[in-house]
């Protein structure tokens, strides 16, 4: 049994809420590792944030998990069970870093084919508008968005969805700190509304600040897991800073 | 068992995808430089098919022989749907690749996989999406046979609809083949790239191997022009139909193989061996099944009723020897005139090339060159003639039968008809280009806020 697996089996056992479990999972690019035995547990309602640098593996984590990306070995549970690739999509929602869909289309009609194709009612699309505020530009075409809204009309997209789990690439990239705040409170509402949501942020301060548990990444492998209270005891120190514990432990 | 947390992946509306993705297409520019391409095309095409049809119908006015040969069909339609051809093979893809190449280029398809549709609806959804482009392609030369029926002109209606639905059948298969490319390509371009080698590709087929013996005319009859030629002959073939509709169905299901990105490569090949066999043994179905119906009012593709009826009461195998070289005009001739229409009047007909491998060059010092040696039971007779009036006898002579009295009201009586067609050039010049101008604005402008959107939604 590898190290990564280990640590993510003794903390299934450790959280019997465990949502979903990723147990393995490997991918290469060629001759390049890019994932290597990542193992670790997602529970239910948490904030789980995937740390690590450009480069790090995060994304293709992401896409493996999401099924959006064939994984060359490993497993992804969902409470217990192992559903197929195409039909994780049934359970969780994964949102791109950097995308600008359907930019010739209107925000408005955007976000209301996603609330259409999902059965969601009008309420949930005009919550989801008003907490990413983007009253505004619900007439702008998508590709005439600045970087802000257009992480913002992402975000809306993830926040309509109903899946109970959602993975966010870089959820923070293109805001500025005023806005970054904002958007986190946005994400701790909607963990406290019962989504569990898995986070990769390559700001070590941005995730110390949103996220309830951690999981470390360097070069493809899993570095550590846990609270910032458990990474600080693993290694031994006390009073660190993520940055300061994630440089200790790659 | 499913989880209670689970979304239903089927089920899920079909109308937002659809009204998406035709808004994928209209939003585009593609659509409309071809709508706006095509006026001209097809206007010019069409007065230029009108001109020429009236000047052969004036030297016919006085000669009933001479306006027989004169048919709506070949003179106006053919032509005229000509242009919607060219714009089809040459524009079309590119506005087919649109309703996928642009999501796979920002990320979108990554997006549009999560939703809660299966890939097969999501590409049914865009093929849909492609008919929809097809129709308003369709507007121009559509308005064309609506100009020439108030010209006065002839319209036969089974004919005019062999011939729409054949083009029809055309631009969906472009367009799955644009489809395919789409799927397989990181870019619109490179897509446009396979689509292209794909329709240019049947030109070059038709051109270079299109009369040449063997190997190479079957080649050649992959073409995807070969799909509109039996149409525009006013002949509605149920095997074409079945393999063209096998083709599109096929570019459409490889499409859904190569839709996913989270599907490993190997299982995509793997899939797609096994979509491509199936389509291959639809084709060999469809080359078996030789029932058509002769939809041309002039009956081109048929000998008189008369002979039809005789024919078909031919029960014997019919080996006909040909020793022609197939690109020799007289063979052309002759498969025009008499053996398409043998194969489709008689039950147990045999062609044979004799002189398959050999060029008309390498041919024509035999003596034996140019014999058709027709053999029916048990009987052999021969002759050159490529015409019907001197085979059919020699046929009836071979099954020891009368030959049937011609029937009475048979003959095509043409319909010539000169006319002036410069007001349509208006139309197709200045009338509908303004209308396709209106139309981009209409399917470009902001779309009202459901009232819920701006009430709630204004408060972050």
């Amino acid at each position: 049994m590898t190290g990564s697996t280990a640590i993510a089996r003794n903390r299934t056992a450790e959280h019997p809420t465990a949502l979903m479990q990723v147990v393995g999972v490997a991918k290469r690019y060629g001759e390049q590792r890019a994932l290597v035995d990542i193992s670790f547990t997602v529970n239910a309602g948490e904030v789980l944030g995937l740390i690590g640098p450009n480069g790090s593996g995060k994304t293709t984590l992401l896409e493996a998990v999401a099924g959006l990306a064939p994984a060359d070995g490993g497993r992804i549970l969902w409470r217990g069970t192992s559903p197929a690739p195409s039909r994780r999509r049934e359970f969780m929602f994964y949102l791109p870093d950097g995308l600008r869909p359907w930019d010739e289309q209107y925000v408005a009609r955007v976000v209301e084919f996603f609330a259409a194709a999902y059965g969601r009612p009008a309420s949930i699309t005009a919550q989801a508008v008003g907490a990413l505020g983007l009253a505004p530009v619900l007439r702008k075409q998508v590709g005439a968005l600045s970087k802000g809204y257009g992480r913002r009309l992402m975000l809306a997209l993830a926040l309509i969805t109903p899946q109970p789990l959602l993975l966010m690439d870089e959820p923070f990239d293109g805001f500025d700190l005023r806005q970054t705040r904002e958007i986190m409170a946005v994400v701790r509402n909607v963990a406290s509304n019962g989504r569990t949501l898995v986070l990769a942020i390559h700001q070590l301060i941005d995730a110390e600040r949103v996220c309830d548990r951690f999981v470390l990444l360097a070069d493809g492998r899993v570095r550590g897991i846990g609270t910032l209270a458990d990474l600080r005891a693993q290694t031994g120190m006390p009073a660190a800073g993520l940055e300061d514990v994630f440089l200790a432990l790659t | 068992m499913r989880s209670p947390d689970a979304v239903p992946v089927r089920g899920a509306p079909l109308r937002p995808l659809l009204a998406k993705e035709l808004r994928e297409i209209v939003s585009g520019r593609a659509l409309w430089t071809m709508l706006l391409i095509l006026c001209p095309l097809v206007g010019y095409s069409f007065w230029q098919a009108v001109v020429l049809y009236g000047e052969a119908s004036a030297a016919a006015r006085d000669s009933p022989v001479l306006a027989s040969g004169l048919s709506p069909l070949d003179g106006v339609l053919v032509p005229t749907f000509g242009a919607l051809y060219v714009a089809v093979t040459l524009l079309f893809p590119f506005v087919a690749i649109r309703s996928l190449g642009r999501e796979k280029e920002t990320g979108a398809l990554r997006l549009l996989v999560q939703l809660p549709y299966r890939v097969p609806t999501l590409i049914a959804a865009k093929m849909t999406a492609i008919f929809g482009a097809w129709l308003l392609a369709l507007v121009p030369a559509a308005s064309a046979v609506v100009i020439w029926a108030a010209l006065g002109g002839h319209l036969h209606a089974p004919e005019t609809a062999d011939l729409l639905f054949g083009h029809l059948l055309y631009g969906l298969l472009v367009g799955a083949i644009a489809l395919f490319a789409a799927s397989i390509s990181e870019s619109s371009a490179t897509a446009a790239i396979i689509a292209l080698a794909f329709t240019i590709g049947s030109w070059v087929l038709d051109f270079a191997l299109a009369g040449q013996p063997g190997a190479l005319d079957w080649v050649a009859r992959l073409s995807l022009t070969q799909t509109l030629r039996t149409f525009e002959q006013g002949l509605f073939s149920i095997g074409l139909l079945l393999g063209v509709v096998a083709a599109i169905a096929g570019f459409a299901a490889l499409s859904a193989v190569w839709l996913h990105p989270g599907i490993p490569p190997r299982t995509k090949l793997l899939r797609s061996c096994a979509c491509v066999a199936a389509v291959a043994v639809v084709f060999a179905l469809a080359t078996r099944l030789g029932s058509s119906v002769d939809l041309a009012e002039d009956r081109r593709n048929s000998f008189s009723a008369a002979d039809q009826r005789a024919l078909a009461e031919l029960r014997a195998p019919l080996l006909i020897t040909v020793r022609l070289a197939p690109e020799d005009p007289r063979y052309v001739d002759l498969r025009r005139n008499v053996l398409a229409k043998l194969e489709r009047a008689v039950p147990g007909v045999v062609i044979r090339l004799a002189t398959t491998g050999q060029s008309v060059v390498g041919s024509t010092g035999e003596e034996a060159y140019g014999e058709i040696e027709y053999s029916y039971a048990g009987r052999t007779d021969k002759s050159r003639s490529t015409s019907p009036r001197e085979i059919l006898p020699l046929l009836y002579a071979l099954a020891e039968r009368p030959v049937p009295p011609p029937g009475a009201g048979e003959d095509y009586p043409g319909y010539p008809l000169v006319a002036d067609a410069r007001p349509a050039l208006l139309w197709f010049f200045a009338g509908l280009p303004l209308l396709i101008v209106l139309g981009w604005w209409w399917a470009h402008r902001a779309p009202a806020l459901p009232a819920q959107l701006v009430k709630d939604g204004g408060q972050p």
